[in-house]
């Protein structure tokens, strides 16, 4: 396996007067095709660190690796490029175009890219075929129940063929059967085209569904659990009294 | 290109927004071809009303003299040009009309009436009786409207004119009626009586002519300069200052029409405003998929782009309603030139208007364009 994703020394304070640490000296490693899940309490720091490694915020001090290229201070063009064609996102709520049919939110990251229509509309079509909705294709979000939308988002993520997928509570508002499915979809997507899942969640069944858990808190990483079989181990930096 | 498939989704996903912001360019496209039809109106009935109701060129006496002496000999000189159609010798004084026991300030026009109704078409505004008349009985007098109303005097009696320490009495054989403020003040007399009330011997005060071709006034008038010994006036020349005031007029129309495209342009940015603040958190999404800044300027761009042509094409066509119905309102023509207002809609006019709203709807749309463009992802994204 190969490093996709390497941060170094990442720090995020926000605020000018009072300043708030969201990230401290944060150092982490992710290897393609890994399946890796942060959990934390709230405020942790969890969605700051997904929205560093997305490509979304910027970071105050440190470095983020990407594919080996260093992204840290990319232009806003050179940013929005990667988010298009490495990344992909899925948000709690699905955030799927209201206007837009289930197969046109899909298309919609093809569209950016500059796919032909025809040929963006063929791969939406195969996705959401995959995810179990390829007769819901013409629906619009409001037509759709909410883990029928998450689907569409998670095809939708998947349109441009990214290295990486980004979940932040990709379940969270879903109940357990549909979460569940949602899951072994990810799952079983990362086994066919290894790609790289990042996932924040409050679920510990999730998570431990996972390859890899972080555990955050104010900021910093204090514990990092490794999938050994049916067991997870930790390493030496865990510090669960914290 | 999805910034447009974007931008059409927003207009028809929220269509009540779209239409209020294409009404209130379209009201401001409307209301101005309007004013500037009014306007242009407003000019072509002046030069219409110049050009029918006086002389197309007046010939009068050099600056040191009063009257026109050998007015037959200019009139043979006139005549010559194909294009006169008549000349008619006038003699115009004022005098006090005194009826019973009112009395009135007149202006009397004495002239052949023959040549004077070809001169003016001054029978087709004669209400009552025959202007004609006056070719037979030296004592009668045409009079104005309005004038007849104010010394309350009635078709056939007799008045007075009275000038310096002349008075004559005449009979009114006719009523006109030209539509404009002359009715108040008009008389119509024979030359002779003019001349008998003036008391200066066989005399006019000005040579009119009627031409068949308009735009030869100017041309005529200075010919008849170099040949003659009079002042030759076209009235192209005549309506000079009025015509002049209305283009000074203009400069300040135009600065009120500024004002309410300014006013319009404020009204597109709200609107614009308000849809981004709605979708600000699609705006995040978007970015979140790659979309860079420019792509979502774009989006916003076209969107009030979009709305442009359908808010001229809906301003000319209240334009052209509002100027069918203000073309049919009845007006006094005391206060306006003639009875009818005039709308005149060009196509250039439109044109012209529509270029301008287009180019504030798009500058109207770039900023808040720009504002949507530089969103922080993250915090678009966070928006409920």
């Amino acid at each position: 396996m190969s490093k996709i994703i390497e941060i170094k020394k990442l720090r995020k304070v926000y605020g000018d007067g009072v300043e708030l640490v969201a990230l401290d000296d944060v150092d982490l490693t992710i290897e393609e095709g890994e399946v890796l899940s942060i959990v934390g309490p709230s405020g942790s720091g969890k969605s700051t660190l997904l929205n560093m490694i997305g490509l979304l915020d910027t970071p105050s001090n440190g470095e983020i690796w990407l594919k080996g290229q260093n992204i840290s201070k990319a232009s806003s063009k050179e940013r929005a490029r990667l988010r298009n064609k490495e990344l992909g996102f899925i948000f709690q709520y699905h955030h799927l175009l209201p206007e837009f049919s289930a197969v046109e939110n899909v298309m919609m990251p093809l569209l950016i890219a500059g796919v032909e229509k025809k040929e963006a509309r063929h791969r939406a079509i195969t996705l959401l075929e995959e995810v179990g909705l390829g007769d819901q294709l013409n629906n619009k979000p409001n037509q759709l129940s909410g883990g029928q939308n998450q689907r569409v988002a998670v095809a939708r993520a998947l349109a441009g063929h990214p290295s990486i997928v980004i979940g932040d509570e990709p379940t969270g508002n879903l109940d357990s059967k549909s979460s569940d499915m949602i899951y072994e979809l990810l799952r079983k997507l990362n086994r066919e085209m290894n790609q790289t899942f990042i996932l924040v969640t409050h679920d510990m069944d999730m998570a431990e569904k996972t390859d890899r858990i972080l555990r955050l808190v104010d900021g910093k990483i204090v514990c990092e659990m490794l999938r050994d079989g049916d067991k997870f181990v930790t390493r030496d930096l865990c510090k669960l009294d914290k | 290109m999805f910034e447009l498939t974007v931008a059409e989704r927003h207009i028809l996903g929220n269509p009540k927004m779209a239409l209020f912001t294409v009404l209130s360019v379209a009201l401001a496209v409307g209301v101005i071809v309007v004013l500037i039809g009014l306007t242009e109106g407003y000019k072509v009935n002046l030069i219409e009303n110049t050009v029918e109701n006086s002389p197309h060129v007046t010939v009068e006496p050099k600056e040191e003299e009063d009257y026109i002496y050998l007015y037959r000999t200019l009139t043979s000189i006139v005549d010559v040009y194909p294009e006169v159609l008549t000349a008619s010798p006038r003699l115009i004084g004022r005098a006090a009309a005194k009826y019973k026991d009112n009395v009135e300030g007149v202006t009397f026009i004495g002239a052949d009436p023959v040549q004077e109704d070809l001169l003016l078409r001054v029978r087709e505004d004669i209400v009552w009786g025959d202007y004609y008349d006056l070719r037979f009985k030296r004592y009668a007098a045409v009079v104005g409207s309005d004038l007849a109303d104010d010394l309350e005097l009635k078709p056939g009696d007799d008045f007075r004119l009275t000038r310096q320490y002349v008075t004559i009495q005449v009979k009114a054989v006719g009523i006109i009626e030209t539509g404009t403020g002359l009715d108040q003040t008009l008389v119509y007399l024979p030359l002779e009586t003019a001349q008998d009330l003036l008391g200066e011997g066989d005399v006019v005060s000005e040579v009119g002519i009627r031409l068949s071709d308009i735009y030869a006034a100017p041309a005529i008038a200075s010919d008849l300069n170099n040949k003659t010994r009079y002042n030759a006036e076209s009235w192209q020349d005549k309506s000079r200052d009025i015509l002049e005031q209305l283009d000074t007029q203009q400069i300040y129309s135009y600065i009120f029409y500024l004002l309410i495209f300014i006013i319009s342009g404020f009204g597109i940015a709200n609107t614009m405003i308000m849809i981004i603040t709605r979708r600000t958190k699609e705006i995040g999404i978007l970015m979140a998929m790659g979309a860079d800044q420019a792509a979502i300027m774009k989006i916003f761009v076209l969107e009030s782009l979009i709305l442009g042509p359908p808010s001229v094409l809906l301003g000319g066509g209240l334009a052209y309603v509002a100027g069918k119905l203000i073309g049919n309102i009845e007006v006094p023509a005391e206060i306006y030139i003639a009875n009818r207002m005039t709308v005149v809609l060009n196509l250039e006019t439109f044109l012209f208007v529509s270029v301008f709203a287009l180019l504030v709807n798009f500058l109207a749309g770039i900023y808040p364009a720009y504002k949507a463009s530089r969103l922080d992802p993250v915090e678009a994204i966070a928006t409920e």
